[in-house]
């Protein structure tokens, strides 16, 4: 069932849009790159556009948040990358293949862990991993010994021949996210790996994709969790209705916030000098005096503190107390879309179908 | 009590009545019940295949062989067409030849004179639970109504055969089917409705593997459930095998049907999402197969639009095959006709069922 290779096809094609080859890429810095990305779901009487013109690059290597609430399109973004959708518009690129027209050979770099369950839970933890592993061509001598080390990385060891529907919703989980890693993949995709689990699982979950991305594996993971997203990713993607709403790493999206980062000094006396010797540093946006504390808004507030404590120091005014609260993902994603994270799924009518022509 | 029945009955009357398809496949149900069943019994049976052949010597026809030829040829029937087709030997040996390979329901030998001392030979295909009657009583008719006294003396060339045994072969296959409803792709449905086939799909197995890993499973299992009916029907029936041949035959039938029939029951898996309307479509399957095989009555007694149904029945070939091996003691010479026909029903379902078999969540 071998396929003539396709020579010339690209000098063939309509030279004024040449497509773009996956190959050719002289960036070899990023693993997945994603260029107008549409997806379009028709149904009966209206158009859902789950992801709209995304455009964005996934470093090799990295650990990439995707971050949104919930029906913000993450999912239908992974399942077009993971070639279970296929995209309205737009193309991309895994590693050097394109979505659409290799997606046999993505499928072989790649372990996903989609968001609902897919483990069958009627069959045992072991034969569950040897199932996966056989259909992601693990060979067979090292198959055994593999799932014995997923099963020893995930605490599952005593349990690998019970049947999967008496484990926990935890056990589940990380059983799952192994299950996704026993090719070593070159990539391995996460959609919402700990919804529904409890802290003490999800920093379970946490160490564990930490784990795996010590060795090599490009890590993409969707979440709504904000905590999640800032302890594990290197880079976070906002996305919002389909749409990508910022880009970039954790500190750098902090900056999008004007009023910058909240330093809190306490002290028994104040100085009256102070307040205006501090409004003076560059970085400083402003400077209040509350009940023996000042606040003090600023950008990049870890790099001005020695400048404030210099202040203090000269004055001689002794410092009770400091802290510096970064605003959180949060308060960055309220900055930017103006609602908050875990609304929920943001049902609002449309204007279309709300309106009535008259 | 009453708001939680009635709570119960609205959630379960709108279910039934969102899904069209399972509303339309209830009330095709017993329709095609009646139409099948009623026109699979009972239909008269015409156009029966029967050899004659005059004794030799002497060596030319004589009046009463010409007479009785063209009378059994053209014996009418009320509402249907003439009950016999008949063929002219001139060779004993050839007439029983096509006898034993099928192609004859009977073969009429005539003798030399009228008289009472010599008979009128009857040879008939006793593996036919309906035919050698009919045969023979129009045989009787025609004799008598010329006039001629000779007796008819009826060679049963398989033996005494009861019915039972004529639909215990046929239930052989009804094994298969029903095991292959629950066994043939349902996994694929229960996946999908699950959502694990999410997990599957975004790995490199390929949709040919799929397929072909769901038929095999489904085959084993029905090849077991024909296997168990075969041995049944052994016990309480009492059929006998002439050979080990025949019963290494049988086995190879019973398998080939498996594959025939699951490969079928997979192709409509792979496209349902959901196990209520596959069931439906099965069972109405399974109604229209069995009714149509031949397993219960004769295919001659169906009415023509219905016979057609048979020709790309897998349960028709396997049925015919199974009769022709436990029945008639006949071999690979006969029966390869139906095992070309089941592997290449076998081959198209396969296909069908690759095609149809969505490899992405859309």
């Amino acid at each position: 069932m071998s396929r003539p290779a396709p020579t010339g096809e690209e000098v063939k094609h309509d030279p004024a849009k040449p497509i773009p080859s996956c190959l050719a890429s002289s960036d070899t810095s990023s693993i997945i790159r994603i260029d107008h990305l549409t997806k379009i779901f028709y149904e009966k009487n209206r158009t859902v556009t789950a992801v709209d013109d995304i455009t964005l690059d996934v470093r090799r290597g990295e650990i990439f948040g995707l971050l949104g609430p919930n029906g913000a399109g993450k999912s239908t973004l992974i399942r077009v990358l993971t070639t279970l959708l296929r995209p309205t518009s737009g193309t991309a690129c895994v590693d050097t293949y394109d979505i659409i027209r290799d997606p046999e050979k993505i499928r072989s770099i790649i372990g996903v862990c989609p968001q609902n369950s897919t483990l069958d839970v009627e069959l045992t933890a072991y034969d569950n991993l040897e199932f996966y592993g056989k259909l992601v061509n693990v060979d067979d001598s090292i198959l055994d010994q593999r799932i014995w080390e997923l099963l020893k990385m995930t605490e599952l060891t005593d349990r690998a021949h019970m049947k999967v529907q008496t484990f926990s919703g935890g056990m589940r989980r990380k059983l799952e996210i192994v299950r996704a890693f026993i090719h070593h993949p070159l990539i391995l995709f996460l959609d919402e790996p700990t919804i529904g689990l409890d802290p003490e699982a999800r920093h379970e979950v946490w160490q564990q994709i930490a784990k795996l991305n010590e060795e090599k594996t490009t890590i993409i993971l969707t979440t709504h969790y904000m905590d999640e997203a800032e302890k594990l990713c290197n880079r976070i993607a906002f996305v919002d209705k389909g749409r990508l709403i910022a880009l970039d790493v954790l500190d750098n999206l902090k900056q999008l916030i004007p009023a910058g980062d909240l330093i809190e000094i306490g002290f028994d006396r104040i100085e009256d000098r102070i307040p205006p010797a501090l409004r003076e540093i560059a970085l400083i946006n402003s400077v209040e005096v509350k009940d023996h504390r000042v606040i003090i808004s600023a950008k990049n507030g870890s790099k001005i503190l020695p400048e404030i404590v210099a202040v203090f120091e000269k004055f001689s005014v002794p410092m009770t107390s400091i802290s510096i609260r970064s605003p959180s993902l949060e308060d960055v994603f309220i900055h930017l879309t103006g609602k908050k994270l875990d609304d929920g799924i943001n049902h609002e009518p449309k204007p279309e179908q709300r309106g009535r022509s008259s | 009590m009453i708001r939680g029945a009635v709570a119960i009955f609205k959630r379960d009357f709108k279910k039934f009545l969102s899904n069209p398809f399972v509303v339309i496949m209830t009330l095709m149900m017993p329709i095609m019940y009646l139409v099948i069943f009623g026109n699979a019994f009972g239909g008269t049976i015409s156009h029966i295949p029967v050899g004659v052949v005059q004794e030799v010597p002497p060596n030319i026809d004589t009046p009463l062989f010409t007479s009785a030829t063209i009378a059994l040829n053209h014996i009418p029937q009320k509402d249907a067409e003439k009950l016999l087709d008949v063929t002219v030997y001139t060779d004993e040996t050839a007439a029983k030849a096509d006898l034993k390979k099928g192609l004859l329901s009977a073969v009429v030998v005539f003798p030399s004179a009228i008289s009472n001392d010599h008979a009128v030979r009857l040879y008939v295909d006793s593996s036919n639970p309906v035919i050698p009657a009919l045969v023979e009583s129009a045989v009787r008719r025609v004799i008598s109504a010329l006039g001629a006294d000779n007796p008819v003396i009826v060679y049963k060339i398989y033996g005494d055969i009861k019915y039972i045994q004529f639909f215990g072969v046929g239930v052989i296959m009804m094994a298969i089917f029903t095991s292959t409803m629950f066994g043939g792709g349902i996994a694929l449905i229960r996946d999908r409705e699950a959502g694990i086939h999410e997990g599957y799909l975004v790995t490199p197995v390929q949709r040919t593997s799929i397929i072909a890993g769901i038929i095999s499973s489904g085959t084993v299992r029905a090849f077991i459930a024909g296997f168990t009916i075969f041995l049944i029907d052994i016990l309480i029936t009492g059929i006998v095998l002439q050979s080990f041949e025949d019963f290494l035959l049988v086995i190879l039938v019973i398998l080939i049907a498996c594959v025939g029939v699951t490969s079928l029951v997979v192709s409509f898996a792979s496209r349902f999402s959901a196990q209520q309307e596959y069931a439906s479509v099965v069972a109405f399957l399974n109604l229209i197969l069995f009714m149509t095989s031949g397993a219960f009555y004769p295919v001659q007694g169906m009415p023509d639009w219905l016979r057609w149904i048979t020709v790309i029945n897998p349960e028709y070939y396997g049925v015919d095959a199974l009769r022709s091996i436990i029945l008639r003691g006949q071999g690979l010479a006969i029966i390869w006709t139906d095992l070309v026909a089941l592997l290449i029903f076998s081959g198209a379902m396969f296909i069908l069922g690759i095609a149809t078999y969505r490899r992405t969540l859309e």
